[in-house]
């Protein structure tokens, strides 16, 4: 397959020759460095990850649409407590999104020290709270915008416009998958409704399509096409998937160098492969009833978010190499994101009982089964919120407008310093002030404890060595243990 | 150091006297200076000045950097750029080959003596960047071809491949037998396998031009078109949708779709297709057609919520993200140079300033997204009597109605008690009977308002009616009126509104605004609005609804239609106080400012407005006067309920007639007058810098950057300018590129193989001279593809055989020499739509709006559109995959896994890769199924019940060929004991279905 030779990507390639196939391939690469390599420019990255010993072998990233306050939960502001129903002492007004300033408001939650690292955590969190020497905070993290898609583009893909690879795509490119029979990015939306954006949240963008992610559901069919659409009788099917395959053997005997032919027929074994994987990982049932209790399976509000949590887990346990979960959907009313204009109380209440113990059950399941050395555990979202209310200005309203200057993410997990809460905002919350964090830098760390170097992951499209952090981003190496 | 002396010496001698005046300064322009910027200035520059040091500039070479002076004349051992060379500090990594290392030192013995003031170092190529002497911009001039062995050779192209082979010690293969050339030209040509039938006749054809009728008739198909229009969309990135937050559905995407289509068909020379694509409107006012070419400037993503914020500053970025897509996609589609990667500072690898990405973007600033009205005078002349003679009649049985209905209603009404004026509110207007109102109620009406005997008639386009500022404080309200929708389908106008005069506060009820036929209370920037989650509104044509929002003092909203509870209420923060003097009644629009969206098409009978939020109680008297459809109904007698039946009937199908009468429309190109276009430092628009003029590039070589044009220059000049520039013949890279992609489509990959760049980091054409001579008869044919095309495929080395020959992989594994024939996966489309011919089922009708194989529906109480697969009427979806609607967030599972492009990245060339994915799309997927059950069917068809008759047939129609003998026993063997299905399936998942040779 002469032509169309530049789609054997070196990783696809080296999984065949796992398989025992390929050495014409092997040869063809080879030369593909050699006698013509200047006259092309191939896409994929000359040096493939990883570029050092790796911390991290895997990554869950759980991103909580519509922007998360900082303020009711981990940046805790005794200045803002105090300053409840003042005006913001500020240079200028505040430009933001809905163009009201409101007066200073109080967190709806208290707040207390926890954990032995005794770090502020607020009511709204008390399972993360409890979790709280597992986490590594940063508080300094900032946005180009207030606007929650462009954010939550740059949140995932290192840009603010569409058709950027996300996270995982990048590490589905730069890691592959460690098992055969699952694919290596898996996104688990919210099981209310898609983000904003859909399918956009998981798009490979301009790398091949077979690094977008592939949406696994909680609940219901997990994955796609995993079995005929209609009832089909076994034996016609293993009729077939015989003929199937004595047509491409002898199609093949006729190309005798071509090995795209032999992966597609060496998919097809994948496939009934996943055919077995898929419906075993998405069986929670074969869970201890203590397990499926740790992530609150049987209680309402949190039955959704842990089924995708233990999912998750599981996924990772067999070689998945990034699970993203959504907590949240549109930006719709009645509100079913963290997206809390109207009430924080009733937003933030209702979005936090839905999270918070499935993902402290996650932390700690993933710790008693000593997954958490060389796991990464990823809590984002696309920007904070206003320490002023959004309403007229001599009044506190009950809800809080978009902070692109200011919030709160964490990390867990592999290669962190525990416990550590780095960077700060000022005395109530507005902006960070103190060690910022630009995405970018975010990225690079995340992408350095998978052992890989950010500015070395690129991909060639259409005119650009492309990557993750841009031409930006630096390692916090202050976060790394 | 005695080599050093010797090979400086030599050098100096070489260049006898070069020491001396205007031949040193020669000497320094054409030896020293290219040399200096190849290997130092890419680090030592103006902008950069790595270590301090800045090598364009004697002066600045002469004061130096960190470490001191550049050089001391005459003495290369005191001189810094000497040191570091021989300790090969510098260049970093590159040592500098001997020959030189001379020449500079030569020069600094010399006297080091500049010539030009400043070095200019866009003008030379180096390791690390392209200058203006890149090979891709120097001026096309047309090769002569090798003289080669013509016995194989059939056309130039054949020399020049013929001659890249042999100089690699590399042969062609043999021509490929029938069978092989018709499949490989029909899925090339236009996407499709051939039937058995035109396989059976080309392989009979004895005529010695057999090929080249066939290539003569594919490019003759209009099938042509939806093929390589596909190719162009790839590059274009075109969706049909918004993406971003909202991603709504453009509905008219699709004429831009068309238009590409058709100009593809009709051989559109290249460059009036590129011009017309950036400016038809500008080129051609009077030509429609032209306009919906300028669908491709608006091909791309739109922030509908980004350029609808608030803050003008963040509306600004959003703006500027946006231009820097436009012109990214502007300079690579038609010169595959990447002009977008100097928005923040000068392009780090291609000859291009930073002031030249903002000349661009002064050319493109006047670029907005939207739809155009593409009707033309004679066609507006038609309907306009069209829509006359249906209102007209609409008229009549609107009359006859009320005389129908207005005795039984004021019986019915007569019944009731309580009247709505015991309601006391505080304004109330009744268009209908011709009163005046009481002076706070007066109205002043705007654009098209008119009060007639029917009540207060708003057309949706420009009418609404205002009052003057209230005088009375308000804050608990009520909100009431009577209306009469036009149709039910519009969106977001408002029937009554209580606005501040800027539009900055606002509390109306609006309808259909977020989510189809529902009622909403909207308000600025949706504070105190949440979806009522009330049911879409039904009401038939003619039907008077009430409807009224009550606000309380703590914020509860309450929505009443004809008096009964609308959906849920809900609790918002308090209303706003509003002053006296502050606010005012509007009706027919949301608020202020007035555009489209936002304007009511219907008839208010009355309103009235009152400071008070009124019971339910209440409500349901002030609705009193309106009596239900069905009521009326029943308080007919069976002639009149016979006539009013009738009546309600005829003004339906008149309604939707009225609909379908609306003037066709496009989305594409709704340019204003720009703004002046700053340079902006960093790409920052908060830090504009001077202004620039709209201009071009001043790298491609032969052709002039300057258009005449100022920094006001009317929009449509400048987009005129621009489409005229790029398209220009001297410009070396338009002719380039296209024919480039051209090939890339033909054989797999380019001579170049990264299509939409050209400059320093794209690749480099395997045969420059072969891409060029392409290019320059490819100018000489008048820069039709047809021509081209037929060169190309009936030149030798596209029909050549599929070979395996290790030696041959050895030298060109990836075959960019063309030793052996192109052979390829199908594309997503070809791929399905393979699958529907082969299955017979495939509905080859071309053009109109796509094919919605997805459920769009907008998600609650927001304008988010969400896209879910519709597998409920496969049949439904049969025409070819171009056809699909391409939404952002509406992909295709089963396309995707054969790497369909996402379509808000452009793809200038498809990967193709190989994943159980794929296996299982194909095997499991609905439509998969449904295929190869229609395919089984079509055997039953047209072989027979006979099994092996079914086998034949199956192997002719997907593969084009007959089975061998093993084949038809195991095929032959699985049909009889499974069925037919069982093998239809197994075909169209194996690879001779999916690749062709």
């Amino acid at each position: 397959m002469s032509t169309n030779s530049s789609v054997v990507d070196r990783r696809d390639f080296l999984s065949w020759v796992k398989h025992g196939l390929g050495s014409a391939a092997l040869a063809g690469l080879m030369l593909r460095d050699g006698a013509l390599r200047a006259a092309t420019i191939p896409s994929e990255a000359d040096d493939l990850p990883p570029h050092h010993e790796p911390k991290a072998k895997r990554a869950i990233h759980i991103c909580c649409c519509g922007a998360m306050s900082h303020l009711d939960t981990f940046d805790y502001k005794p200045e803002l407590i105090r300053l409840h129903g003042k005006s913001l002492v500020a240079d200028e007004r505040p430009d933001v999104f809905f163009g009201q300033v409101g007066l200073l408001r109080a967190p709806d939650w208290e707040f207390h020290q926890r954990g032995e690292c005794g770090r502020w955590v607020s009511d709204l969190f008390p399972h993360l709270g409890a979790e709280i020497d597992e986490l590594t905070l940063i508080h300094s993290m900032y946005a180009e915008t207030s606007n929650h898609t462009p954010a939550t583009f740059q949140e995932n893909t290192g840009f603010r416009l569409n058709g950027f690879p996300v996270l995982g795509s990048w590490l589905s490119y730069g890691l592959g998958s460690e098992t055969d029979n699952l694919p290596a990015f898996v996104a688990i939306p919210d099981s209310r409704e898609f983000p904003a954006g859909g399918s956009i949240n998981w798009s490979n963008g301009f790398l091949p399509a077979r690094h977008q992610g592939v949406v696994l559901r909680a609940r219901g069919t997990p994955i796609d096409d995993l079995f005929a659409a209609r009832p089909i009788a076994p034996s016609q099917e293993a009729a077939t998937r015989a003929l199937l395959q004595s047509l491409n053997r002898r199609h093949l005997a006729e190309h005798q160098d071509a090995d795209p032919l032999a992966a597609r027929m060496q998919s097809y074994e994948m496939a009934a492969r996943m055919q077995m994987a898929v419906p075993e990982v998405a069986d929670l049932a074969r869970e201890t009833a203590e397990t499926q209790a740790l992530y609150g399976l049987e209680k309402p509000e949190t039955a959704d978010f842990g089924r995708a949590c233990l999912m998750a887990r599981r996924l990772l346990e067999r070689g998945v190499r990034f699970v993203q979960l959504f907590s949240g959907g549109t930006f719709g009313s009645p509100r079913r994101n963290w997206d809390g204009h109207e009430d924080m109380k009733l937003n933030h209440g209702q979005e936090a009982a839905r999270l918070d113990q499935p993902v402290a059950a996650l932390l700690k399941d993933l710790r008693r089964r000593g997954l958490l050395e060389d796991t990464l555990v990823l809590c984002t979202t696309e920007f904070g919120r206003t320490p002023f209310s959004q309403s007229a200005d001599d009044v506190v309203g009950k809800g809080r407008d978009h902070n692109q200057h200011a919030f709160t993410v964490w990390l867990a997990g592999a290669g962190l310093k525990r416990g550590l809460s780095y960077g700060a905002t000022d005395e109530v919350g507005y902006k960070a002030v103190e060690n910022r964090v630009h995405w970018h830098d975010f990225h690079a760390t995340v992408l350095h404890l998978l052992g890989i170097d950010h500015e070395r992951l690129t991909y060639y499209h259409n005119g650009i060595r492309r990557r993750l952090t841009n031409v930006h981003g630096n390692v916090v190496r202050e976060l790394l243990a | 150091m005695l080599a050093r002396s010797v090979l400086a010496l030599a050098v100096i001698l070489i260049l006898t006297g070069a020491s001396q005046g205007a031949d040193a300064k020669a000497h320094f322009d054409n030896i020293v200076a290219p040399l200096l910027a190849r290997r130092c200035l890419a680090c030592h520059n103006p902008s950069e000045k790595s270590g301090g040091l800045d090598l364009t500039r004697a002066d600045a070479a002469i004061a130096g950097g960190d470490s001191g002076a550049a050089y001391q004349t005459g003495k290369p051992d005191e001189s810094l750029l000497w040191q570091r060379i021989v300790a090969e500090e510098m260049p970093p990594e590159h040592p500098l080959p001997e020959e030189e290392r001379a020449i500079l030192l030569a020069w600094i013995e010399s006297g080091a003596m500049w010539g030009a003031v400043e070095i200019d170092r866009f003008r030379y190529s180096s390791d690390a960047r392209a200058g203006y002497d890149w090979w891709s911009l120097q001026p096309v001039v047309r090769p002569q071809p090798p003289e080669e062995d013509s016995s194989w050779s059939r056309n130039e192209i054949d020399r020049f491949v013929r001659h890249g082979l042999t100089e690699r010690g590399l042969t062609p293969a043999p021509e490929a037998d029938r069978r092989t050339l018709i499949r490989r030209l029909s899925f090339d040509l236009l996407g499709l396998p051939p039937s058995p039938e035109e396989v059976a006749a080309f392989e009979a054809d004895q005529s010695p031009d057999a090929y080249e009728k066939l290539v003569d008739r594919l490019l003759d198909s209009p099938q042509y078109g939806v093929r390589w229009a596909r190719h162009w969309l790839d590059v274009v990135r075109f969706g049909e949708s918004n993406g971003f937050e909202f991603d709504e559905f453009r509905k008219h995407a699709w004429p831009y779709r068309d238009w590409v289509v058709d100009a593809l068909n009709a051989d559109l020379p290249y460059d009036e297709f590129a011009r017309l694509q950036i400016a038809g409107d500008a080129l051609k006012p009077n030509d429609l057609e032209a306009a919906i070419a300028t669908g491709f400037l608006v091909a791309g993503a739109y922030d509908t919520v980004g350029q609808g914020q608030i803050s003008d500053a963040m509306r600004a970025v959003v703006r500027q993200d946006e231009l820097e897509d436009l012109v990214g996609v502007v300079g690579q589609t038609f010169l595959g140079l990447t002009v977008q990667c100097a928005r923040c500072h000068d392009h780090k690898f291609d000859p291009i300033r930073q002031q030249e990405y903002y000349q661009l973007v002064a050319a493109l600033a006047g670029v907005r997204h939207g739809e155009r009205d593409l009707e033309s005078l004679a066609a507006r002349g038609a309907r306009a009597d069209a829509v006359e003679a249906a209102k007209q009649r609409r008229e009549e049985l609107t009359k006859e109605l009320a005389a129908l209905v207005e005795p039984v209603q004021t019986r019915l009404l007569a019944e009731k008690s309580r009247h709505p004026a015991d309601l006391h509110p505080y304004l109330a207007w009744d268009f209908r009977d011709g009163a005046s109102f009481a002076p706070e109620a007066e109205l002043t009406l705007h654009g098209g308002a008119v009060r007639t005997a029917l009540g207060l008639e708003l057309n949706g386009e420009d009418a609404y009616a205002s009052t003057a500022p209230l005088t009375r404080e308000l804050k608990a309200k009520s909100l009431e009126v009577r209306v009469r929708l036009n149709d039910l389908a519009q969106q977001g106008g408002a029937a009554i509104s209580i606005q501040k005069p800027d539009g900055s506060l606002f509390d109306a009820i609006v309808y259909g605004e977020r989510e189809p036929r529902q009622w909403m209370a909207g308000s600025e920037g949706f504070l105190r609005t949440q979806s009522f989650q009330g049911p879409g509104e039904d009401a038939v044509p003619d039907r008077v609804v009430h409807i009224c929002i009550t606000y309380d003092d703590e914020g509860r909203i309450v929505c009443y239609r004809d008096g009964q509870r609308y959906g849920e209420d809900y609790n918002t923060s308090k209303p706003p106080q509003l002053a006296s003097g502050e606010v005012q009644v509007v009706f027919g629009l949301r608020h202020a400012p007035v555009s489209r969206g936002k304007l009511l098409a219907g008839t208010i009978e009355s309103a009235a407005m009152y400071d008070r939020a009124l019971t339910e109680e209440e409500v349901a008297v002030a609705a009193g006067n309106t009596v239900s459809h069905e009521d009326l109904r029943a308080g007919f007698n069976n002639t009149e309920r016979a006539r009013y039946d009738a009546i309600t009937a005829e003004t339906t199908a008149l309604d939707d007639a009225l609909t379908r009468l609306h003037p066709p429309r496009c989305y594409a190109l709704t340019a204003k007058d720009p703004e002046p276009t700053h340079i902006l430092a960093r790409g920052d628009p908060a830090l504009p810098r001077e202004v620039v003029s709209p201009r071009g590039i001043a790298s491609l070589s032969s052709l002039s950057p300057d258009w005449n044009l100022g920094g006001d220059a009317p929009e449509m000049e400048r987009r005129a300018a621009l489409a005229r520039w790029m398209t220009d013949p001297a410009n070396p890279l338009f002719a380039r590129v296209m024919i480039n992609r051209v090939w890339h489509y033909h054989f797999g990959a380019g001579l170049v193989d990264t299509p939409n760049d050209f400059g320093f980091n794209g690749g480099r054409p395997t045969n420059q001279p072969l891409l060029d001579w392409l290019a320059a008869e490819f100018a000489a044919q008048g820069y039709r593809l047809k021509p081209m095309h037929r060169l190309i495929v009936t030149s030798a080395a596209y029909r050549q055989a599929w070979r395996h020959d290790v030696e041959a992989m050895k030298v060109d594994a990836d075959n960019r020499l063309f030793w052996r024939g192109p052979t390829r996966r199908l594309e997503a489309e070809a791929v399905r739509d393979a699958m529907l011919s082969v299955a017979g089922v495939l509905d080859e009708r071309l053009g109109g709006p796509g094919d919605q194989d997805m459920k769009i529906s907008v998600a609650l109480g927001t304008a988010a559109h969400l896209y879910a697969p519709d597998e409920s009427n496969l049949d439904q979806f049969r025409r070819r995959t171009l056809y699909r609607v391409w939404a952002r967030s509406g992909r295709s599972a089963m396309l995707d896994v054969f790497d369909c492009p996402d379509p808000s990245a452009t793809s200038p060339r498809r990967a193709v890769t190989t994943t159980p994915l794929q296996a299982l799309s194909l095997l499991n997927n609905a439509f998969s199924l449904h295929l190869a059950d229609r395919f089984a069917e079509r055997l039953a068809r047209e072989a027979g019940q006979e099994p092996e008759a079914q086998v034949r047939r199956a192997f002719q129609l997907a593969y084009g060929r007959e089975p061998i003998a093993a084949e038809l026993s195991s095929a032959t063997s699985v049909v009889r004991e499974q069925g037919a299905g069982a093998l239809t399936r197994a075909i169209l998942n194996s690879n001779e279905f999916l690749y062709v040779d």
